[in-house]
């Protein structure tokens, strides 16, 4: 299983295996032996990374992992890749198009107003050097298009929304 | 006339740090909420917790009325403003004393004289303190230009209705200044539809330093020592220490001597901090005085001993000082360090979040104010200062040195804090050596800003990885076949 995770706004691909006795990260090209284990403490851990026993505290946020480490405290960003482009904003309406991670827009299809079809382009846009393009989730009416071509985005941001369907005609 | 029950009119550590005196010498307490609040160290040590609405939780804490009502309903016989809010509006003095409720602070005239920085400047310097020579065009038009010349380069031409920086001009020479002065008109007139200016003389790396006092309105007035307080980002502190390490032991007695003089000429009440801009060369003006307990000064309480907040209170309940200037000294050396949500390497931006994880460091020499709790959150609705650490040492080593272990030692996870930051500043070699002025943050940007290395960043991923749940599971139910596979595939 795959993980996007970001340190001071760089990304890094990894994935998680296991050997049965420990686990192995994944980072690019290298493979990093570790293993975690709880200490004494409320969020005290210590890791096991390439022979060396590190003590750290970590707290476990929605969307960033925060862990204190060497009397400093660090924010790391967590995105699972698996999660589509595009998903909805919350309930069934599929309101809101949210980026899952950073990015840039390539291109912007439609205008506030325009009538959509399911399927039709919405925009185009770039994360992690990828191309992805965002069709409407259904039928309807623009409502917002925040973002214009060049425009960057963070993580979460909403991308475009729908005019609700209970509001629309 | 006594306190017996006191009303805290604020909000987070300060709250907290004046309930904590008021209980210990036996007043009851009271203290603020808005309802958009979550719970903070304040509410469990009041007695009593006071709900207050308003449309925002600030307004709440602004409205003059509503907390004048609620003192009255619980039978307040006094209200602590601590700092910020309400702590120098001379209408919720009269509006207090209206409804026969001691203020903890000086009088409302004192408030409004040294809250019209004009009148402040001019009534200090008629009485022969130092302010930094200055040309008001207002006095006379006509001549402003030769007074401008008068005050001497550089200098610093400001708009009289201006803030935050705009329309300011700094002049170094006599051809530059009639062009500055057309220039700042402008920019006056096109920011605040004013063009009227004044110049003052311009401090090259000014170092601020200011100066603890306290009177009983009636006639004695003693101070506290210095406190510094160059460290600075946007123009607000974030670090203070005392003693200064620019003061000679004659320029200590000097200055501090200047402050006391200044709140006598007041015959000042209460608690009350006179502010000096210090050159280069020794020299030191008036800038202002804050007619309140300031956020720095448990630096002040930890170098004397003494509680202010426990002063404060016996001056408001009519006691004499009771004090001479010879019982005040000055043992050791303090720093404070403001922590606040923000990010300190995004041009300080405030951070919100929940607080997941927090652990307070103790040890010999180390105070922490506190405003939030293990599980609170940080919103946007107030100041981004979430605590205050401060620290005692022997000597200025000592403290630096108990402060760095102390920021280290400090977790807080859940929202971004400045407490990597305060540490960088600690170990700065200039820091250090006491070569500072309040351009210091701004020059040492670059040598403050800090990446994690590469075997860091490893570390921090590792962490994140192993501590997913989602993840770790997933790892866990595969098959064991494809789990050997994972471990040979590439």
């Amino acid at each position: 299983m795959r993980r996007i995770l970001e340190i001071n706004g760089e990304e890094t691909p990894i994935w998680l295996a296991s050997t049965g006795q420990t686990h192995v990260l994944h980072l690019g090209e290298r493979e990093i032996p570790c293993s975690f284990d709880p200490a004494t403490g409320k969020g005290s851990y210590t890791l096991e990374i390439d022979g060396a026993r590190i003590p750290l505290r970590v707290a476990v946020g929605e969307e960033s992992t925060f862990v204190h480490l060497n009397g400093r405290a660090y924010e790391i960003g967590r995105t699972d890749p698996s999660q589509t482009l595009g998903e909805t904003g919350g309930g069934l309406a599929q309101d809101q198009m949210v980026a899952p991670m950073p990015g840039v827009v390539v291109s912007v299809d439609v205008a506030a107003g325009d009538t959509v079809t399911e399927g039709q382009t919405l925009l185009v846009i770039e994360s992690m050097k990828l191309e992805t393009t965002i069709a409407a989730p259904r039928d309807g009416v623009v409502a917002e298009v925040p973002f214009a071509t060049g425009d960057s985005f963070g993580g979460k941001e909403i991308l475009l929304s729908l005019v609700p369907l209970e509001e629309a005609e | 006339m006594s306190i017996s029950k006191l009303l805290v009119a604020n909000r987070g550590e300060i709250a907290a740090r004046v309930l904590r005196t008021a209980r210990a010498i036996g007043i009851k307490t009271a203290v603020l909420r808005h309802p958009a609040e979550v719970d903070t160290p304040a509410h469990a040590i009041a007695d009593e917790v006071l709900t207050i609405n308003g449309p925002t939780p600030v307004a709440a804490y602004l409205d003059i009325e509503q907390i004048t009502q609620v003192a009255t309903r619980i039978g307040a016989d006094a209200v602590h403003p601590g700092y910020g809010f309400l702590a120098e509006n001379a209408a919720f003095v009269k509006a207090l004393d209206a409804a026969g409720i001691i203020f903890v602070g000086p009088t409302e005239d004192v408030i409004d004289l040294m809250g019209d920085k004009i009148r402040a400047r001019n009534f200090v310097e008629e009485r022969g303190f130092p302010v930094a020579p200055s040309a008001i065009e207002d006095d006379n038009p006509a001549d402003f230009v030769e007074r401008a010349r008068a005050v001497g380069y550089p200098l610093l031409i400001k708009p009289s209705a201006g803030g935050g920086g705009k329309g300011m001009h700094i002049v170094r020479e006599d051809s530059q200044l009639e062009t500055g002065i057309e220039t700042a008109r402008r920019e006056g007139e096109r920011y605040f539809g004013d063009g009227r200016l004044f110049v003052e003389r311009y401090i090259e790396d000014p170092r601020h330093i200011e100066v603890q006092v306290m009177g009983d309105g009636q006639g004695n007035v003693v101070h506290f020592w210095e406190r510094e307080c160059s460290i600075q980002r946007r123009f607000q502190k974030i670090l203070e220490e005392t003693p200064s390490p620019a003061l000679s032991p004659e320029q200590r007695d000097e200055i501090c001597e200047s402050a006391a003089g200044i709140a006598r000429a007041v015959n000042y009440r209460g608690a009350g901090t006179v502010e000096f801009i210090y050159a280069a060369d020794g020299g030191f003006y008036f800038l202002e005085m804050n007619t309140r307990l300031q956020v720095e000064h448990p630096v002040t309480e930890m170098v004397t001993g003494f509680d202010l907040v426990a002063e404060q209170l016996r001056i408001a309940a009519g006691e004499e000082l009771g004090l001479q200037q010879g019982d005040i000294g000055q043992t050791g050396h303090s720093i404070e360090l403001r922590i606040c949500a923000e990010d300190s390497d995004a041009d300080f931006r405030p951070a919100i979040g929940d607080i997941l994880l927090m652990d307070e460091p103790t040890g010999p020499g180390v105070r922490v104010d506190s405003g939030i709790l293990d599980g609170g959150s940080v919103t946007t609705d107030f100041d981004p200062m979430l605590s205050k650490l401060i620290v005692h040492g022997r000597n200025r080593n000592e403290a630096i040195a108990r402060a760095r272990r102390a920021a280290q030692d400090y977790v807080i996870l859940g929202v971004t804090t400045n407490l990597g930051y305060l540490d960088a500043i600690l170990a700065h070699p200039k820091f250090q050596s006491g070569d500072i002025s309040t351009g210091f943050l701004a020059e040492e940007a670059d040598a403050l800003k800090h990446e994690p290395d590469a075997a860091t960043q490893d570390i921090l991923m590792a962490a994140t990885a192993l501590s997913d749940a989602t993840l770790v599971q997933a790892v866990e139910n595969v098959p064991e076949i494809y789990r050997m596979m994972g471990a040979w595939r590439n």
